[in-house]
């Protein structure tokens, strides 16, 4: 008796059981993920079946990092939607934990249709999955877009996976990589800007060693850096000593940047700022904030890597702690020889992918791919980059000024920006009416910097085991690269550890890098 | 948790009932039917949230591709987990999270039952008051923060400590990147941010104790400290063990954020822990089967100790946890 009563239980249990797995399957498309914003998937696709060719307004979601604390309201979206008849729903999340949402949502096929990626990283993760098929291929289509038609095609070229091309780029210049520096403190010094590699090692040494800020006291630094190679200042003082740009040709064959002598030369470079003091000695414990603030509080006078441009946000921060000082850029550093070079980037920064999960068929790929289209005209991406005529931006020169009021572009305009694809000379937006000397200086220094620039050579190639293991394997070379400028190990220790990044399959990486190098 | 329906009858009340007929059942149900309708969001939240998400372990044992989906990723077996159990690194973060976790059940969880006797002694609503909020606000700051205020503290760029230690004639003391300061820093940040939170459960735990208790032993002639010893600690064990083993299940997952934090180039042989190592090997390079599989290798570690040391403590003579 007692057996056919828990029996009875047992069933209420499993039939309960059963209904509600029911009610979840109905609305597991909703309820797939909680995190993302109001779920409009369904009524997405179903306005996509039954549109008409009327002028009903084209719905499409959203997915994009946020590089400011607050998700911007609508004042530029509802402008955006009157121009190119859509209804757009932005999922905007922080930038700072954007990859992690990127994967889950990836993970969890809750993809939007327009998924915006965080950077080349994250690209190059993604590639496995785009290889696979989980993204719709643009290449062919783009011919029937004439704004989208004008994106450069050797831009392109570098976002293409296995010669296809399934991506859209946000451009970025190819080289803004420099030094920013404190002009009055060089002029207060007597000295001019480091003409090569010596040079840039003096004056971190006087920056640091003659009280530039005239205080009395040995507070100051030369170069301040942070727990970043290849954004932060060893990439780009390393390209200045002649490494090539993450892989380098030696004999036909590719070699990472890491065997080559001038990527040891920069190590006892940086090595002998730190033990001299030049140099924030925390460095590879030093978050960007970190580092920023100590520029801008007045403790150093170098600032490398990153991009000259940042120029206006340092000057803005530091001019409040002290309104004398002058900042100035730079970027044409050469080696012992005498020679200039400069990395470059593969020339975006950002790409945007179409899920297969969410974009159901080729017609509703087109339709938004018009969106894309348009967004491509002057009209829209001034609209996007700069805000809205008159509030957020003014034109002069043919030129746009933004607003002095810097926190409303932060605000309303700042999280459209970094979506628009393209650059100035594709999309025809306004460039910016620069006022800083040192950010015009800068500008004229990113166009030198393209003539000197080397580019990575395996931008365009792909490495099945690098998109698998590169980066846990890349951690043995940066952890390596950091012990040797700290005097933990030596030459023959970084050697090892390079043949320790070699056997757990580097050598497999250098192998397949080469086989379609050489084609 | 089987053996909780296992071991019927450590309570009189909840032993089932033999009903004659289904019919009675049914008539059981009914004069109950309230109880059972607050039963549901309970049964739903460990369904939809606890039960459900499990069937998503499985792709620890496939080659997972996100659309291809769970039903059409290959299987592989236990190649992730042995792939784990290689993996060169593997013993050296496994040990280091084991150090972490004992500095945690060593050094940390004494200290929050050692505030709460003392705040308990305190005179003075108000002052009791004012130092539990005290000790208690850290928590509410995000790792970031407290990370932060660490490093402006002990940076030696012009960090308050380094500049301390260069001011007596010492020599200063790279904080952040010497291998040998990370446990330290770790565990003392813990404490900073958490020790205060943790004594709200001891302190609500020992306002239930008897006045008269106290009353009694005062009258024999008892001194604080004996009453203490005696009434106090006594009367809130039940509390103690129960936290210790809740956090025993936590082995192998010491929390991200905070270790992530302070991890560098120049401390990653003691400071890799599995958690931070399934960021980079895992997640950040989209390997989900791979992230998974230790994931499932974490909680059963978990598990096992849960069990176990619920075991030893019934052995004690103690309630434990189920």
């Amino acid at each position: 008796m007692k057996k056919k009563s828990f029996t009875m239980l047992l069933t209420a249990l499993l039939t309960f059981s059963a209904m509600l797995s029911g009610c979840g399957n109905s609305n597991n498309e909703a309820a797939a993920d909680p995190t993302t914003a109001p779920a409009t998937g369904e009524n997405t696709t179903k306005a996509a079946e039954t549109e008409a060719p009327s002028e009903k307004p084209t719905e499409i979601k959203i997915m994009l990092p946020l590089n400011t604390t607050e998700t911007p309201p609508d004042t530029i979206k509802a402008e955006v939607e009157k121009l190119t008849n859509t209804k757009l729903t932005y999922q905007f999340f922080p930038a700072d934990t954007y990859e992690e949402k990127l994967n889950s949502s990836f993970a969890t096929g809750s993809l939007p249709q327009v998924t915006y990626l965080k950077n080349q990283t994250t690209f190059i993760q993604m590639k496995e999955a785009i290889k696979d098929g989980q993204f719709w291929e643009i290449g062919p289509l783009l011919s029937e877009f004439p704004n989208l038609n004008k994106l450069k095609p050797e831009i392109l070229n570098n976002t293409k996976v296995d010669g296809k091309l399934y991506s859209l780029y946000i451009g970025r210049p190819l080289a803004r990589q420099g030094i920013i520096y404190r002009k009055d403190w060089a002029d207060k010094l007597g000295l001019q800007p480091p003409a090569n590699t010596d040079e840039l090692l003096a004056m971190a040494k006087a920056f640091t060693e003659q009280d530039p800020d005239g205080n009395g006291k040995k507070d100051t630094t030369g170069i301040v850096d942070r727990n970043e190679l290849t954004y932060g200042a060893f990439k780009t003082v390393s390209s200045w000593f002649g490494t090539p740009n993450t892989w380098g040709e030696v004999d036909g064959k590719l070699a990472p940047e890491f065997t080559f002598q001038q990527y040891t030369d920069t190590m006892d470079f940086f090595k002998k700022i730190r033990e001299g003091g030049y140099m924030n000695q925390d460095f590879a414990a030093t978050s960007k904030t970190d580092a920023v603030n100590m520029f801008t509080s007045g403790k150093a006078g170098l600032y490398i890597g990153g991009s000259m441009q940042d120029i206006d946000t340092l000057n803005k921060d530091l001019i409040k702690n002290f309104p004398d000082a002058v900042l100035d850029t730079h970027s044409m550093v050469a080696d012992k020889d005498g020679k200039f070079a400069q990395w470059m980037i593969p020339g975006y920064n950002n790409v945007v992918l179409f899920p297969k999960t969410s974009v159901k068929d080729e017609a509703e790929l087109k339709k938004i791919l018009t969106f894309f289209d348009k967004m491509m005209t002057p009209e829209v991406a001034n609209l996007m980059y700069w805000g809205i005529e008159g509030t957020h931006y003014t034109v002069e020169d043919g030129k746009a000024k933004p607003t002095d009021d810097k926190e409303l572009i932060e605000r309303e305009v700042k999280g459209y920006k970094d979506s628009v694809i393209g650059e100035a000379e594709t999309n025809g937006m306004y460039l910016s009416l620069n006022v800083l000397p040192g950010r015009i200086h800068a500008e004229e220094l990113v166009l030198e910097n393209v003539k000197v620039g080397v580019p990575d050579p395996t931008a365009a190639l792909d490495s099945t085991t690098y998109t698998e293991k590169g980066v846990e394997l890349q951690q043995i070379i940066t952890d390596a690269t950091y012990k040797y400028i700290y005097g933990q190990i030596d030459k023959a220790g970084f050697d090892k550890e390079v043949e320790t990044w070699k056997s757990r399959g580097g050598a497999q990486i250098i192998e397949e890098y080469n086989a379609v190098y050489k084609k | 948790m089987q053996e909780a329906t296992a071991q019927p009858g450590s309570s009189p009340d909840l032993e089932p009932r033999v009903y004659k007929t289904s019919s009675e059942l049914k008539k059981r149900l009914w004069r109950n039917k309230l109880l059972y309708v607050m039963l549901i969001p309970g049964v739903l939240y460990f369904l939809v949230f606890k039960y459900i998400p499990m069937y998503g372990m499985i792709i620890a044992f496939q080659d997972y591709k996100p659309y291809q989906g769970i039903t059409g990723s290959d299987w592989v077996g236990m190649k992730h987990f042995s792939r784990l159990f290689t993996e060169p690194d593997f013993l050296n973060i496994l040990m280091n999270t084991l150090i972490l976790f004992g500095m945690n059940i060593l050094i940390y969880f004494p200290i929050p039952i050692i505030l709460a006797l003392m705040l308990n002694e305190m005179r003075g609503n108000l002052f009791k008051r004012l130092f539990q909020t005290l000790f208690y606000l850290p928590h509410f700051m995000s790792w970031v923060i407290v990370v932060s205020i660490s490093f402006v503290m002990v940076t030696m760029d012009g960090g308050i400590i380094n500049e301390l230690l260069a001011y007596f004639g010492f020599e200063k003391i790279n904080f952040l990147l010497a291998p040998g300061w990370f446990r330290p820093m770790y565990i003392l940040q813990v404490i900073w941010r958490e020790a205060g939170w943790g004594t709200i459960i001891y302190l609500a735990s020992i306002a239930a104790i008897d006045p008269g208790l106290y009353e009694a032993a005062r009258m024999d002639g008892a001194g604080r400290l004996r009453q203490v010893w005696h009434i106090t600690l006594p009367a809130i064990r039940g509390v103690i063990i129960t936290l210790f083993i809740l956090k025993i299940g936590s082995v192998l997952d010491l929390g991200f954020e905070h270790v992530y934090l302070l991890l560098n180039s120049m401390n990653r042989e003691v400071a890799e822990i599995i958690d931070t190592y399934v960021y980079t090997a895992g997640l950040r390079q989209g390997q989900f089967s791979y992230s998974t599989a230790i994931g499932f290798f974490k909680s059963i570690v978990g598990l096992i100790m849960v069990v176990s040391v619920n075991k030893v403590s019934k052995k004690m003579g103690e309630e434990g946890v189920y």
